[in-house]
């Protein structure tokens, strides 16, 4: 009797420790709970499998980005071998995420091929049209959408075609506009040659607005090798007609000349601007990307979800409801069929959930959907054990065995086909947790700590329990344990 | 209150019934294969394929109009600017025209947020903070199929590999058949859900699958034990200590059933839409589970 004191006595702890953990440690929501998006980022590499190095390269270029992009508590984290996932929560839009993330930012500094100017004087002019062609297509109201409207770009479209001697082959209109755009883009990258000055010789980027009109520059400031090699460059093309082009993944976004006066000792001080036309808000995105550096290797959003806060908060509610009201009618019923052991394997389910929770916030397991309803699966199976214990109980009371008796040997009867029965449970899971994606994990993740949890509340919490309640003579009767018809039999 | 159930008499019938559930599942599988749109043994969904799903509520004073989503589309159709969008869209209005749930081929983001920004032209105001937006890549989609499939495959391996060691020979060999003859007829099932309700199958479907077999092998165990507890102190034949095993258990399989199925059926009742077809495809799975350990298994084991 001491020791189911003590096993009372330390029930009794637990129970405080985890209210006293639900407390102090809140439990994590995960997005489709709290509200959010999710961004699930892939590494693609051409040959080959992406390595520990790289994926932590690309982890910490996007981790440098996210931070100075200034999003709130978000939470990045590498899942597989290839991929990351980025959680943005509340009402934040991945659409400024996914522009800043999904760009290498590979900054290439190049130098004109002499000879070349009349080439790219007229790449720069139709990419002037063609972006012309953008704006006005972009701009355009829904009352101009007519087939007229589609006549005139198409038209100028035609003209650049020409022009350029290319032919589009994409089927539609706003297809055929960004094959274009990449064509010249193309182009004019092809008319400058590769120096060794790039991306990874800046330390840092800025912005600022212009000081004569409304548009904005980006600021570079090189290493000291940087500055070097930039005053280098810019000496070997001082005063001809070959210009210097910044070239941001492959599209040059400013070409420049350099003036007589730098022919001497090239442009020092180790900085640079870049002002094409930028605005307030792509001035910041290619900031965030330089100063976080360019990607190892490209990457891809392959998965976004979003899920607006009102939603989430109405998936909690639907989730509480769903969750009481199980936990009503599994108790309702193990208590109309098994009077006060019924009642006993309610106070272990009680004690369950709370051991449960706690558990997640000790861990911490986040609470997604998935998971919630892996942890209300949970229930049914924690009360599958107490029900193979009831029903031994059961046999050996109609077999005429005192009341201590056949609660002992019913729980030790049932212990071994419980630990069994749930074993393949657990497999389940295990497997689930190893292969399973992000939403799978949660699921495996509540429905075997569930497991576990249930093995210790219906055969240790629930003896103690019994154990306690029989300690009263009043509750010592046959016919609480039984309902009084089955005597009949 | 003793159980009777009468296996040794119906051990044809309940073959027979088995077999029937298992010839409809392999209908339906093979329907769907051949005779379908989309041409797979079931119908597999956007976290499968790829592809982008946009559920939004619209803010109406009172009630919200009427719309048909032809008009819509055609509003959309003057509106859009990317062509891309509007292929293969599919438009539904629910919950008394205020929920807007639109299925499209992948887009990126910003198409996503052009399309969203076109359909508040259309029908809004619309409840920002009501958005469930789900955009997966169709490579993504293929992977995440690999991957569900290798679970169930290593899982199923796992299981079969603890049965056989645990159990002698013909005890496995039946409570594999049983198992695997609950999976059939639940993805059977949802094949036919498929066709006749263009019910898909996600990642979500994978994983009930395998909780059902975790659950279906669990319950076929505690039946087997007990046989094999009362074949050693065996009082009468071999056919009729299978017989009385099972009514021994018939109420613990039972009442465990119904303690799995309460919960189960409170997610289907209150819980999010999300995890309906989720929870359907459990509760079949635990319905057919103990169908098969408590008639089917045990019959099997039975001598003619």
């Amino acid at each position: 009797m001491k020791r189911r004191q003590g096993w009372l006595f330390f029930i009794i702890f637990l129970l405080t420790l985890s209210v006293y953990l639900l407390i102090n440690y809140p439990l994590q929501l995960g997005l489709d709970l709290q509200g959010g998006s999710q961004l699930t980022l892939q590494i693609s590499k051409e040959e080959g499998k992406v390595t520990k190095d790289e994926l932590d390269a690309v982890n910490s270029v996007i981790d440098r980005r996210v931070n100075n992009l200034g999003v709130s508590e978000s939470n990045l984290q590498t899942l597989g071998g290839d991929q990351l996932i980025l959680e943005l929560p509340g009402e934040q839009n991945p659409l400024v995420a996914s522009r800043i993330l999904g760009k290498t930012a590979l900054l290439e500094f190049r130098t004109q091929k002499a000879g070349t100017s009349t080439d790219l004087k007229i790449l720069q002019l139709q990419r002037l049209k063609i972006k012309e062609i953008f704006d006005q297509y972009s701009s355009s109201e829904k009352s101009q959408f007519d087939d007229n409207f589609f006549k005139i770009i198409q038209d100028d479209l035609k003209e650049v075609e020409q022009e350029l001697n290319y032919s589009t082959t994409s089927s539609d209109l706003y297809g055929k506009l960004i094959e274009i755009k990449k064509y010249v883009d193309k182009e004019i990258t092809n008319l400058f040659i590769k120096t060794d000055l790039s991306g990874k010789d800046l330390i840092n980027a800025g912005r600022r607005q212009e000081q004569t009109n409304s548009n904005w520059e980006v600021l570079l400031t090189f290493s000291n090798s940087g500055g070097e090699k930039f005053a280098e460059i810019t000496k070997s093309i001082a005063g001809t007609n070959q210009l210097l082009a910044i070239i941001l993944d492959g599209e040059s976004i400013s070409e420049a000349s350099v003036g007589n006066q730098f022919a001497n000792t090239g442009i020092t001080g180790g900085s640079a601007t870049i002002s094409g036309n930028f605005n307030a808000e792509n001035a910041r995105e290619l900031e965030v990307q330089l100063k976080g550096g360019s990607l190892p290797l490209p990457i891809e959003i392959v998965e976004t979800n979003t899920i607006g806060a009102l939603l989430g908060s109405k998936n909690i509610l639907k989730s509480l409801y769903a969750a009481i009201s199980g936990l009503i009618f599994v108790g309702l019923f193990m208590i109309f069929n098994y009077r006060i052991l019924g009642f006993v394997s309610v106070l272990s389910l009680v004690l369950y959930g709370f051991f449960n929770l706690a558990l997640y916030s000790l861990i911490p397991v986040t609470l997604t959907l998935p998971g919630i309803s892996g942890l209300i699966l949970s229930i049914g199976m924690a009360v599958d054990a107490n029900i193979l214990i009831f029903e031994r109980i059961r046999e050996e009371l109609y077999d005429g065995n005192t009341l201590t008796r056949s609660i002992d040997s019913g729980f030790q009867r049932a212990n071994s086909s419980i630990v069994d029965g749930h074993i393949t449970t657990l497999l389940s899971c295990f497997v689930l947790f190893l292969l399973g994606t992000n939403f799978v994990k949660g699921f495996a993740a509540t429905l075997g700590i569930g497991v576990l949890i249930s093995l210790f509340t219906s055969l240790n919490c629930s003896k103690t329990i019994l154990r306690f309640f029989t300690t009263y003579q009043s509750l010592r009767q046959k016919n609480l344990f039984l309902p009084r018809n089955n005597f009949s039999n | 209150m003793k159980y009777n159930l009468e296996l040794i008499k119906n051990k044809k019938k309940i073959i027979g019934f088995s077999t029937v559930l298992i010839l409809f599942s392999l209908l339906g599988i093979l329907y769907s294969t051949f005779n379908t749109s989309y041409k797979k043994p079931i119908n597999i969904g956007m976290d499968f394929i790829g592809g982008n799903e946009l559920r939004i509520e619209r803010v109406c004073e009172a009630e919200c109009s009427n719309l048909s989503p032809d008009s819509v589309f055609e509003n959309l159709k003057e509106i859009s600017k990317n062509k891309k969008v509007l292929n293969n869209l599919k438009l539904q209005f629910q919950n008394n025209n205020k929920l807007i749930s639109i299925r499209t081929p992948y887009l990126s983001i910003e198409e996503s947020n052009n399309l969203i920004s076109n359909l508040d032209n259309i029908l809004g105001p619309l409840n920002y903070e009501s958005k469930d937006s789900r955009l997966i890549g169709p490579k993504l989609g293929k992977r995440l199929l690999t991957n569900c499939v290798t679970s169930l495959l290593v899982s199923l391996f796992a299981i079969s590999l603890y049965i056989t060691i645990r159990f002698d020979k013909k005890y496995a060999l039946f409570a594999l058949l049983a198992l695997f003859h609950d999976l059939l007829i639940v993805f059977g099932i949802f094949s036919w859900l498929g066709i006749i309700l263009a019910v898909e199958v996600n990642s979500l479907f994978a994983v009930s699958l395998l909780t059902i077999a975790g659950y279906s092998v669990n319950d076929t165990v505690v039946i087997f034990d007990r046989i094999r507890e009362n074949l050693k102190s065996m009082k009468e034949g071999y056919n009729e200590t299978i017989q009385l095993s099972v009514n021994e258990s018939f109420r613990r399989t039972t009442f465990t059933s119904i303690t799995t199925l309460i919960p189960l059926l409170s997610i289907i009742l209150f819980g999010s839409y999300s995890l309906f077809w989720f929870s359907l495809s459990l509760s079949l799975g635990i319905i057919v589970g103990s169908y098969s350990s408590i008639l089917l298994a045990p019959s099997l084991l039975l001598k003619d």
